[in-house]
C-alpha cells in the first residue's frame, strides 16, 4: 500500500515538473521576445526541450505504473484461482500493460531521442545564425525586467528540481531524473541569462551575444551526445532483468544539474590515489560543506565593492541615489568615496581634468603622421573634407565680366581643406552630464558648423594667406559663444587653423602661380640686366666714337700743318727746275703707285688685231695654289 | 538542517531582490518615465528617484532621456534658387518635451521612429529654405550677403511649425548647418574653375613678366641709341672743328696752285691704283716709252 502511494507521488512529482517546465518555457519565450534577448531564445530552446522530456518521462511513468498495477491484478487473480499458469502466460492479451510499455521503450524512446537530437543541433545551428544576422539586443530600458523575471525563473527551477533531483535519487524513481535534471540545468541557465541582462544593464551590452554564441555551443554538444549515445545503444548488451537508462537521459544534463558529482568523482579518484580516504579529511569536508558559503560570501564581497569608489586624478563622478542626483554631494572629486550598495547608489566618472581633442575636417592618418614632409600635392590625411569657401574672383577676371550679368549672378565658390583641432576641458560636470545626451558630438557639430560658417563668410586667398591667425581666434570665440549658449559646461582651450591649403587636386596650379610670379621677377630682372649692359656699351661706345673723333681732328690739323710745311718747300725746289721736279715726282709715284696693279704694256703698232685680255680676278689664291700632299707615303716628289 | 536553513535565507533574499526588481523602478536624474497598466498611460510622468509599479506584464515603464539628443539629417541635395545644386547636413538638437505625448506618438517611444520623423520634417523645410535662397546666401567671400543664420532660422522655424501642428512631444532646441558640399560633378567643375583662375594669373605673371623685359629692353636700347647719337654728333662736331683748323693752311697752297694741284693730282693717282688696278699702257705712255725703238716681230712697212 506504501508502495502503491509512492508511485503515485512519482507521477504527482513528474506531472508537476512537466506542468512547470512548460509553464516557465511559455513564460521565458514570450518574455525573450518582449525584451529581445538573444541569451534567452537559447534558454527558452533549453526549457523547451526540458518540457519535451518532463512529458516522455511523465509518460514513461505512467506506461510502468500501468504495467505494476496489471502485474498486481494478475496475480491477485492467480492467488484466489490457484492457479500460476495464468501467471506464467506471456500472451499479450494477458498483459497489455507490459506490452505497451516495451513497445514504448522498443519504438518511441528511440524515436524521441532521435527527435531531440535534431531539435539539439538544429536549435543550435539555427541560433549560431540568427544570432550572427539579427541586430536586435536587450533594450537597456528592458534589462531589468528581464534580469528580475529570468532570476524567478531560475529560483522556481532550482527549488524545484532540487526537490526532484532528491527523489530521484530513490529506488524505482529513476524515471524523474531526466526532467529534474533539465530543470535543474534550466535553472542555471535562466540563471545565466539574467546575469546577461545584468551585464547589458551595467553598460557591457555584448554580454547577452556572448551568452547567446555560449549556449548555441552547449546545444550542440548536447546534440553530439545525444548522437553517441544513439550510437551506443544499439550494440549495448540487453541483460535481462537489468534496468536501463533512458537514452533521452542526458548525462551531459545531469552534469550541469548536478556539478557536485564531479566533486565525488574527483573524491574518489584522490581516495584511489593516495591510497586512503583523502575524501574523508576534515580539511575537504570542510571545503566541500564550505563551498556554498564561500560563493555567497563570495557575492556578498561583489556587493560591498560597490560601496566604494575611487575618483582617479583628472576625472570627477557625479552621483545618483535611486537614479535622483544626490543633494548632498552630486559631485565627487578625486579620491576615496564611500556608498550605498548598487543598484541604490551609481557613480558616472567624466574626465573634467584632462585637455580632450576631436578634430574638425580630417581624419588623422597615422602613416601619413610618420611623414617629414607635408605637401599640399600629397594626401596626407586619411580623409580630407572639402570645405566651401567664399572666391572673390581675381581683378582680370571681374574687370572682363563686369558687362556680363549672368555671371555676375553666380557667386563664385571655392574649396578649400582645412585641419582643425579643437582641444577643450569640461569645466562644470553636471552642465556636461545633463544638459545635452551626447555633450562630445555636440561639440563637434558646433565646431563643425563655425567652421563652416566662418570658411562661407570669407575669400578664399584670403584665408589661406594673413587671414590665418584671424581665423583661429574667430572660430575659438564662436565654439566657445555656441557652447556656452547650449550650456555644454566646457571650455574651449585651443582651436588651431593647420594645415589650411587647396584641395589636392588643385594644389599643384597654386604652386605654378608662385613659379610664373617668380618667373616674372627673372624676366624683368634679365631685361634689368641686358639694358644695363646695352646702356654701357652704348656709353663705351659714345666715348670712343668722340674720341676717336678728337684724334681724327687732331690728325686732320697735323697732317694740314705738316702738308703745309711741305708744300712751302716744295715751292722753292719747284720754282728752280719745275719741268725737273715734275718728272721726278711723277717717276718717283709711278713705281710706287702701280707696284701692285697689273700692267700690261701694248707695243705693237698694227690696230687690225685684236688683243683679249683675261682680266678675271684670281679667287682664293691661297687654296688653289696650295700643294697638296702626296697620296703615298713611299712616293717621292719628282 | 543548518543547510536546509542557509539554502532558505538565500532563496529569501534572492526573492526579495527579485520582487524588488520587478515591484520597483528608478528614474534617472536625466531622464523622464511614463508608466502604462495594460497599455493605457497612467499618472503623471515620472521625475528621477525611486517608484513603486506592479510587474509586466500589467504595468510598463517607458523611460525617456530628458536631454538634447543631437541629430543630424542625411546630406542631401538641393537645388538653389540660381538653380545650382547644394549638399547640405543639418544637426538638430531636440528633446522629448511630453513624454505621454512622445509615447502615443511613436511605437514603444522609439527614438530611432522620432528621428526618423524629424529626418523628414527636416528635410522638407531644407529643400524649402534652400530652394528660396542663391547660392551667394550660402557662401560668398563678403560676410554681408551672406545669410547663413537667417537661412538657419528659417529651416528651424519650420520644423518647429510642423511639430506644433502635431503634438509629438518633441521641441527643437537648436538647429545648425553641420555639412555643406557641392556634388562630385560640380566639384570638379569647380576645381576646373579654380585651375583657370590660377592660369589666369599664371599667364598674367608670365605675359607681364615678358612685357615689361620688353619695355625694359626698348628703353635700354633707345638710351643706348641717344648715347651713340649724342657721341656722334659731337664726334662729327670735333671732326669739323679739325677740318675747319686745317683749311687755314689752304692759303700756303694757294701760293702756287699748279704745283698744289700737280702734288693733288698725283696723290689721287697713287691712292687710286693702290689694289687690284690692271693698267695697260701703250708705248708711247712714259716710262714705257722707252720700249719704242725696241726692235719687234713686226714685219717692217
Amino acid at each position: 500500500m506504501v508502495e502503491r502511494q509512492m508511485e503515485r507521488n512519482v507521477q504527482k512529482n513528474g506531472l508537476v515538473n512537466l506542468v512547470a517546465a512548460v509553464v516557465i518555457f511559455i513564460a521565458a519565450f514570450v518574455l525573450t521576445c518582449y525584451v529581445n534577448s538573444l541569451a534567452g531564445q537559447g534558454c527558452s530552446i533549453f526549457l523547451g526541450l526540458g518540457a519535451l522530456v518532463a512529458f516522455a518521462s511523465w509518460f514513461q511513468m505512467r506506461l510502468e505504473e500501468n504495467e505494476r498495477l496489471e502485474k498486481l491484478e494478475v496475480e491477485e487473480l492467480a492467488r484466489t484461482r490457484g492457479d500460476s499458469t495464468l501467471f506464467e502466460s506471456k500472451d499479450a492479451e494477458v498483459f497489455p500493460a507490459r506490452r505497451a510499455r516495451e513497445q514504448f521503450e522498443k519504438f518511441f524512446v528511440p524515436g524521441f531521442a532521435v527527435l531531440l537530437f535534431l531539435l539539439e543541433a538544429g536549435g543550435a545551428w539555427l541560433l549560431w545564425h540568427w544570432v550572427a544576422k539579427t541586430t536586435n539586443a536587450v533594450a537597456p530600458d528592458l534589462a531589468m525586467t528581464s534580469l528580475s523575471l529570468f532570476g524567478i525563473f531560475a529560483l522556481l527551477l532550482f527549488l524545484l528540481g532540487r526537490f526532484s533531483v532528491t527523489i530521484a535519487r530513490l529506488e524505482n524513481h529513476r524515471l524523474l531524473r531526466p526532467g529534474a535534471n533539465f530543470l535543474l540545468a534550466g535553472a542555471y541557465i535562466c540563471l545565466v541569462t539574467a546575469l546577461g541582462s545584468a551585464g547589458v544593464e551595467a553598460k557591457f551590452p555584448r554580454a547577452d551575444f556572448y551568452l547567446a554564441r555560449v549556449l548555441c555551443v552547449l546545444l550542440g554538444v548536447m546534440a553530439v551526445e545525444m548522437l553517441v549515445t544513439l550510437l551506443l545503444e544499439i550494440y549495448r548488451p540487453r541483460v535481462k532483468g537489468k534496468v536501463a537508462r533512458p537514452i533521452y537521459d542526458s548525462r551531459l544534463t545531469g552534469l550541469l544539474a548536478q556539478p557536485e558529482s564531479l566533486f565525488t568523482t574527483a573524491a574518489q579518484a584522490l581516495d584511489y590515489q593516495f591510497g586512503f580516504k583523502v575524501s574523508e579529511t576534515w580539511v575537504f569536508q570542510l571545503l566541500q560543506r564550505s563551498l556554498p558559503v564561500l560563493f555567497l560570501a563570495q557575492l556578498a564581497v561583489l556587493l560591498l565593492s560597490t560601496c566604494v569608489v575611487f575618483i582617479e586624478p583628472g576625472e570627477q563622478g557625479v552621483l545618483e541615489r535611486f537614479g535622483r542626483l544626490d543633494t548632498g554631494r552630486p559631485v565627487l572629486n578625486p579620491g576615496a568615496h564611500l556608498l550605498w550598495p548598487w543598484p541604490m547608489d551609481k557613480v558616472y566618472r567624466y574626465r573634467t581634468g584632462q585637455i580632450q581633442m576631436f578634430d574638425v575636417g580630417f581624419t588623422p592618418d597615422p602613416q601619413s603622421e610618420k611623414l617629414r614632409t607635408i605637401l599640399w600635392t600629397v594626401v596626407h590625411t586619411k580623409e580630407e573634407v572639402n570645405f566651401l569657401v567664399g572666391s572673390a574672383a581675381p581683378t582680370t577676371i571681374t574687370n572682363q565680366s563686369a558687362n556680363n550679368s549672368d555671371l555676375l549672378k553666380v557667386a563664385p565658390v571655392g574649396l578649400i581643406d582645412v585641419s582643425v583641432p579643437v582641444q577643450f576641458q569640461i569645466t562644470n560636470v553636471l552642465d556636461w552630464a545633463y544638459n545635452n545626451a551626447d555633450p562630445t558630438n555636440l561639440l563637434q557639430d558646433l565646431a563643425t558648423r563655425a567652421t563652416i560658417h566662418y570658411l562661407a563668410g570669407v575669400d578664399l586667398n584670403h584665408v589661406l594667406s594673413h587671414g590665418r591667425l584671424e581665423a583661429a581666434q574667430d572660430l575659438r570665440e564662436r565654439i566657445q559663444a555656441d557652447a556656452n549658449r547650449h550650456r555644454l559646461g566646457a571650455k574651449i582651450i585651443f582651436v588651431g587653423v593647420q594645415d589650411i591649403h587647396p584641395p589636392v587636386k588643385v594644389a599643384g596650379d597654386y604652386e605654378k602661380v608662385v613659379a610664373a610670379t617668380q618667373e616674372r621677377i627673372a624676366a624683368t630682372n634679365n631685361a634689368a640686366a641686358d639694358a644695363i649692359r646695352t646702356n654701357a656699351l652704348a656709353s663705351a661706345q659714345a666715348f670712343a666714337d668722340v674720341n676717336q673723333a678728337r684724334a681724327s681732328r687732331t690728325r686732320t690739323e697735323l697732317a694740314a700743318f705738316a702738308r703745309a710745311d711741305l708744300f712751302t718747300n716744295q715751292i722753292a725746289a719747284y720754282e728752280a727746275a719745275p719741268s725737273v721736279y715734275r718728272q721726278r715726282a711723277y717717276y718717283q709715284m709711278f713705281p710706287q703707285a702701280t707696284a701692285n696693279a697689273r700692267k700690261y704694256i701694248l707695243l705693237v703698232t698694227n690696230t687690225h688685231d685684236v688683243v683679249i685680255f683675261d682680266l678675271e680676278d684670281k679667287i682664293r689664291a691661297d687654296l688653289l695654289n696650295m700643294n697638296m700632299p702626296s697620296s703615298s707615303r713611299n712616293s717621292t716628289s719628282p | 538542517m543548518k543547510r536546509n536553513l542557509l539554502i532558505i535565507i538565500v532563496g529569501a533574499v534572492l526573492v526579495v531582490i527579485f520582487a524588488l526588481l520587478l515591484f520597483t523602478f528608478q528614474v534617472r536624474q536625466s531622464e523622464v518615465a511614463v508608466v502604462t497598466t495594460f497599455g493605457r498611460i497612467t499618472g503623471p510622468p515620472c521625475q528621477p528617484g525611486l517608484h513603486l509599479k506592479w510587474p509586466w506584464p500589467i504595468q510598463q515603464v517607458y523611460k525617456f532621456d530628458e536631454r538634447i539628443q543631437d541629430f543630424q539629417d542625411k546630406f542631401s541635395e538641393n537645388f538653389t534658387a540660381d538653380n545650382i545644386t547644394l549638399i547640405m547636413s543639418i544637426y538638430v538638437g531636440w528633446r522629448i518635451s511630453d513624454a505621454p505625448a512622445f509615447l502615443n506618438s511613436f511605437k514603444d517611444g522609439s527614438v530611432s521612429a522620432a528621428q526618423s520623423q524629424l529626418q523628414s520634417m527636416l528635410t522638407s523645410a531644407k529643400s524649402a529654405v534652400v530652394g528660396s535662397n542663391s547660392l551667394s546666401a550660402f557662401v560668398n567671400a563678403d560676410p554681408k550677403q551672406l545669410k547663413f543664420d537667417q537661412i538657419q532660422n528659417e529651416i528651424e522655424q519650420a520644423v518647429r511649425d510642423e511639430l506644433q501642428t502635431n503634438n509629438y512631444g518633441i521641441q527643437i532646441e537648436f538647429l545648425g548647418i553641420k555639412k555643406l558640399g557641392l556634388p562630385a560633378s560640380v566639384t570638379e567643375a569647380v576645381f576646373t574653375r579654380m585651375k583657370s583662375e590660377r592660369n589666369i594669373l599664371i599667364s598674367q605673371a608670365q605675359n607681364e613678366g615678358a612685357a615689361e623685359a620688353i619695355k625694359i629692353t626698348a628703353n635700354a636700347n633707345r638710351q643706348a641709341s641717344e648715347t651713340l647719337a649724342d657721341a656722334q654728333a659731337q664726334a662729327t662736331r670735333i671732326e669739323g672743328e679739325g677740318v675747319a683748323e686745317a683749311a687755314k693752311t689752304l692759303p700756303i697752297f694757294q701760293e702756287n696752285p699748279d704745283l698744289a694741284v700737280f702734288l693733288l693730282r698725283i696723290g689721287a693717282v697713287q691712292q687710286a691704283l693702290n689694289q687690284n688696278a690692271t693698267l695697260i699702257f701703250d708705248q708711247h705712255m712714259p716710262p714705257f716709252d722707252l720700249f719704242q725703238d725696241l726692235p719687234t716681230n713686226m714685219p717692217s712697212h
